[in-house]
C-alpha cells in the first residue's frame, strides 16, 4: 500500500502548488503597470474615463493629459463587449471618486465576447461582477477558476499583464501607416456590415443609465474609421440609431472627421500621429469638454 | 466522448475501478461495454457498423482456418477485404468519388447534375476498419491463428483507447495479450498515468493553443504578411504532431495502464534526417500497415528500380486518401512519394557532396533534419489547407518577401505562447535522449511528484480548454 502514496503526494502538492503559484501570479499581476491592475490596486483616479475595444485605444492618454493638463484613464482593450465594459465601469466607479467625464466609442456594442470575459478571469479575484459574468456565460470554466487558481491566468489578459509590468500600457495603439495591400482589398464589391447582437447596444444603455444615475457627464461617440471604407459599411446609420434609442443618447458620429490617409494603420484603426489630430477635433469641438480649474 | 473532456474524465474515473476489482471474463465484458459506450457516446448507430465488421471478420477468420481450399480462401479474403474497403468507401469516399465524376463529366461536355448524399462520416471507421482487416489477411497468409474467443475479438476491436484515432494495433499485437493475467502494476501504473499526462499536455496545451493561429492563417491567408503564414505554417508542423501524437500517448498510456502494451507510434518525426526515416517515425502503425499490406504485396522493391518507385507512388497516394477524401490530401502523398523518389535518386550524390565540402558530420545531420522539415511542412500546407487554391495563397502569401517583418504579424502573444510551448515539447522531447524520463519516473518518487505535477500546471496555466476533437477522428 505505500508505494501508492505518491498519488496522495501529486494531489496535495499539485493543489498546493496551484495556490502558491496562483496568489505569487496574483501578486505580480496587481503590481504590473496594465490599466486594470493599476485600477484593481487603487492607482487611476482620473477626471476623464475614457472607454472603447480597440477602436477606443486611440484615446491617446499621454496627448490628452498634456493638452489639457489633467489625468485620464482608459479602460479599452481589444474586442472589449458591452457586457464587461458594464462591469468595469461600476467596479471602477467603485473604486474611485466620479470622473468629470466618460468618454465612450460605441463600436464595443459591436460582438459578444466570450472569451475575453474568460479571459479577464486574471482580475476575478478582485471583482465579484467578473467572476459572476464568467460564472452565467459558462459554469465549466467557472467552475475551473474555482478547482485551479493558475487557471485564472490562462489569458492573453495575463501576458499583457505580465508584458506592462514595468511600463506604461498608455503607448497601446497602432504606430503604422495604412498599406497598399489592405486597400487594395476595397473593391468596388466589398462590404462591411457591423454585426451587432441585439443585447449589446441595450447593454451599453444599461452603462449610460448607470453614470447618469450617478451625475456623471456621459458622451458617446464612434471614432473614426478609413474614409474610403466608410462608403462600404452598409449599416452605419442604423447601427447609430440603434444606439441612440438604446441609450436615450445622441452619438457624435466622427466616423469620417479623419480624412487623411496617413493618419490610418487600417480600416478601423487611426495610428498615434491621427488620434492626436482626432483629439484635437474632440476638444475643438466642445465633446471634450474639461473643466480643470 | 473525446478524451479531452470532463465527460471522458467521469467515464475513466467509473472505469479504472471497476476494471482492477473485476477479473476474468467479467472484465472483459466491462472493456467491451466500455468501449461501446464510449464509441456509442458520439453516435450509437455507428456502432452497427463496428458490430458488422467484427461478426464478419470474426466468421472469415474461423472459417479460413478451417478451409484448405486455395479459392475459397481467396474468397473468403476478399469477401473481409471488400466489406471493409466497401464500408470505408461508402462513408468516406462515396461523396469525394461523385464530385470528381461530376468535375470529369462536366470538362467533357456533360451538364447534368449528379447530386450527392447526405452521409455522416463514422469517427474513426478508417482505423478499425483497418486493424479488423489485418486480422483475416494474417490469418490468410497464416502468421495468426484464428481467435477462438468473440468477445476477446470484439473487444479487440472496438478497444476503446484506441479506437476511433490509433494507433493501429494488429491482431497478432493484441489477441496474444489477452492471454496474460493484468494485475494492478505499480509501474504500468507509473508509466502509463506520465504517458497519459504528457499527451494530454501535448494536445491540450501545445496542440490546441496553436490552432487558434493556424486556423487564422488557413482561413484568410491574404490578409497575412510572410512572416505571419510562415509562422502558421510552423505552429501547423506542431499542432498536428502534438494533436496526434498526444492522442496516441494518451491511448498507449491508457493501455499500458490496464494491463496492454501497444506500439509507438510516433518517435520525434522532426528530427529525421530523410523521409525514409520519417516514416520510421511519424504515424508509425499506419505506414508499417502500408507497408505490410499494401507496398509488399505490390511487390515492394523487389522488381527493380521503376517497379520500386511506382509502388513507392502507389504506397503514397493510397495513404493520402485514406487520410481524407480530398484530392489536397492525394497530393501531400503524392509529395511524400516524390520525397522518397527522389531521395533514392539523389540521395547518395548530396551526401557526397556534403562530404566534398567538408561539412562535419553533426553539420550534415542537421542541414538535412533542417531539409526534412522544411519540405514537410510544404506538404502539410496542401494537408491543412481546404482545397489547392487556399494551399497556393498560403505558398503565394509565404513568397511576398515585402512582408516579411514583425509588424505585420497579429497576435504576437499567440505568437509567443506559441513559441514558448514548442520551446517546452522539444527540450522535453531532446533532453529524454540523454535521460529517459520514463525510468526515472519509475525510480525516484520525487521525480515523479515532481515531474507529473509540472506537466499538469502547465495544462491549466497554458492549456485550451474548448473541447476540441482531434484532428485525427476526421480520419
Amino acid at each position: 500500500m505505500k508505494k501508492w502514496y505518491w498519488l496522495i503526494a501529486i494531489v496535495v502538492i499539485l493543489f498546493v502548488g496551484d495556490r502558491i503559484m496562483g496568489k505569487l501570479l496574483e501578486n505580480i499581476v496587481l503590481s504590473s503597470q496594465f490599466r486594470y491592475s493599476r485600477m484593481y490596486r487603487g492607482d487611476a483616479a482620473a477626471d476623464i474615463l475614457l472607454v472603447g475595444n480597440s477602436r477606443g485605444l486611440i484615446f491617446y492618454q499621454p496627448f490628452l493629459e498634456e493638452e489639457l493638463g489633467i489625468k485620464t484613464f482608459n479602460l479599452s482593450y481589444n474586442g472589449l463587449p458591452a457586457d464587461l465594459t458594464y462591469a468595469l465601469v461600476k467596479d471602477y466607479l467603485d473604486l474611485y471618486p466620479k470622473p468629470q467625464l466618460v468618454l465612450i466609442d460605441v463600436s464595443l456594442c459591436d460582438r459578444i465576447n466570450k472569451e475575453l470575459i474568460n479571459g479577464f478571469a486574471t482580475y476575478a479575484s478582485q471583482s465579484k461582477r467578473i467572476k459572476e459574468l464568467i460564472r452565467n456565460q459558462d459554469a465549466k470554466v467557472a467552475g475551473g477558476l474555482e478547482v485551479s487558481w493558475l487557471y485564472r491566468y490562462n489569458s492573453e489578459v495575463f501576458q499583457r499583464a505580465l508584458f506592462y509590468k514595468n511600463k506604461s500600457d498608455e503607448d497601446w495603439l497602432l504606430d503604422r501607416k495604412i498599406t497598399e495591400e489592405i486597400k487594395a482589398k476595397l473593391t468596388p464589391d466589398y462590404e462591411f456590415i457591423i454585426k451587432y447582437p441585439e443585447a449589446m447596444p441595450k447593454q451599453l444603455g444599461e452603462t449610460v443609465a448607470y453614470l447618469r444615475k450617478q451625475n456623471i457627464n456621459v458622451k458617446l461617440v464612434l471614432n473614426p474609421y478609413y474614409p474610403p471604407f466608410v462608403d462600404h459599411i452598409t449599416n452605419l446609420d442604423e447601427f447609430i440609431k440603434d444606439i441612440e434609442v438604446a441609450t436615450q443618447m445622441k452619438v457624435v458620429n466622427y466616423a469620417t472627421a479623419v480624412q487623411k490617409e496617413a493618419y490610418f494603420g487600417d480600416f478601423q484603426h487611426l495610428n498615434k500621429a491621427g488620434s492626436k489630430v482626432y483629439l484635437e477635433q474632440l476638444i475643438k469641438d466642445g465633446v471634450i469638454d474639461f473643466d480643470n480649474k | 466522448m473525446v478524451f479531452n473532456s470532463i465527460t471522458f474524465l467521469i467515464f475513466i474515473g467509473v472505469f479504472f475501478p471497476l476494471y482492477f476489482s473485476l477479473k476474468g471474463r467479467a472484465r472483459l465484458w466491462l472493456c467491451f461495454l466500455a468501449s461501446y459506450l464510449f464509441y456509442g457516446w458520439w453516435d450509437w448507430r455507428f456502432l452497427g457498423l463496428i458490430a458488422t465488421s467484427t461478426v464478419l471478420d470474426f466468421w472469415i477468420g474461423q472459417t479460413l482456418e478451417q478451409t484448405s481450399e486455395t479459392n475459397k480462401r481467396k474468397q473468403l479474403l476478399w469477401l473481409s477485404v471488400a466489406v471493409n474497403l466497401g464500408f470505408l468507401a461508402f462513408f468516406k469516399y462515396f461523396n469525394f468519388f461523385l464530385d470528381s465524376f461530376q468535375v470529369l463529366l462536366t470538362n467533357i461536355g456533360y451538364s447534368g447534375e449528379l447530386g450527392s448524399l447526405q452521409i455522416i462520416l463514422p469517427v474513426g471507421i478508417s482505423f478499425y476498419t483497418f486493424q479488423s482487416m489485418s486480422y483475416t489477411i494474417d490469418i490468410y497468409h497464416g502468421k495468426i491463428k484464428h481467435e477462438k474467443d468473440w468477445l476477446r475479438f470484439a473487444t479487440f476491436i472496438a478497444f476503446f483507447p484506441q479506437l476511433v484515432a490509433g494507433p493501429i494495433v494488429r491482431a497478432k499485437e493484441f489477441l496474444p495479450q489477452f492471454e496474460r493475467e493484468r494485475k494492478l502494476d505499480h509501474v504500468r501504473i507509473i508509466v502509463g498515468l506520465g504517458q497519459v499526462i504528457w499527451g494530454f499536455f501535448k494536445k491540450v496545451a501545445v496542440a490546441d493553443s496553436l490552432a487558434p493561429f493556424v486556423d487564422q492563417c488557413f482561413t484568410s491567408p491574404t490578409s497575412f504578411g510572410s512572416l505571419h503564414l510562415l509562422i502558421g505554417v510552423i505552429f501547423y508542423s506542431f499542432q498536428i504532431y502534438c494533436d496526434f501524437s498526444g492522442y496516441s500517448d494518451i491511448a498507449i498510456g491508457l493501455a499500458r495502464m490496464m494491463g496492454f502494451d501497444f506500439p509507438k507510434n510516433f518517435r520525434t518525426p522532426y528530427f529525421s534526417k530523410d523521409f525514409s526515416e520519417f516514416w520510421t517515425r511519424w504515424h508509425i502503425t499506419l505506414s508499417s500497415w502500408l507497408r505490410d499490406y499494401l507496398y509488399i504485396p505490390l511487390g515492394g522493391n523487389r522488381h527493380g528500380t521503376f517497379n520500386t518507385y511506382k509502388n513507392l507512388m502507389i504506397t503514397m497516394l493510397l495513404g493520402g486518401l485514406w487520410h481524407g477524401a480530398s484530392w489536397v490530401f492525394v497530393f501531400w502523398g503524392f509529395l511524400h512519394g516524390m520525397y522518397l523518389v527522389v531521395q533514392r535518386l539523389l540521395g547518395t550524390y548530396w551526401e557526397q557532396f556534403l562530404q566534398w565540402i567538408r561539412t562535419p558530420k553533426v553539420v550534415r545531420q542537421l542541414i538535412n533534419m533542417a531539409l526534412v522539415y522544411v519540405f514537410t511542412c510544404l506538404a502539410w500546407i496542401f494537408f491543412r489547407a481546404t482545397d489547392f487554391e487556399n494551399a497556393l495563397q498560403v505558398i503565394s502569401g509565404l513568397g511576398n518577401l515585402e512582408s516579411f517583418n514583425l509588424s505585420q504579424v497579429t497576435n504576437k502573444f499567440w505568437v509567443i505562447k506559441g513559441f514558448v510551448l514548442i520551446g517546452i515539447l522539444v527540450l522535453i522531447e531532446v533532453s529524454d535522449f540523454r535521460f529517459d524520463y520514463r525510468s526515472l519516473m519509475v525510480k525516484s518518487v520525487v521525480f515523479r511528484v515532481a515531474s507529473m505535477s509540472v506537466l499538469i500546471w502547465l495544462i491549466a496555466f497554458m492549456g485550451t480548454f474548448d473541447s476540441n476533437a482531434f484532428i485525427y477522428f476526421q480520419f
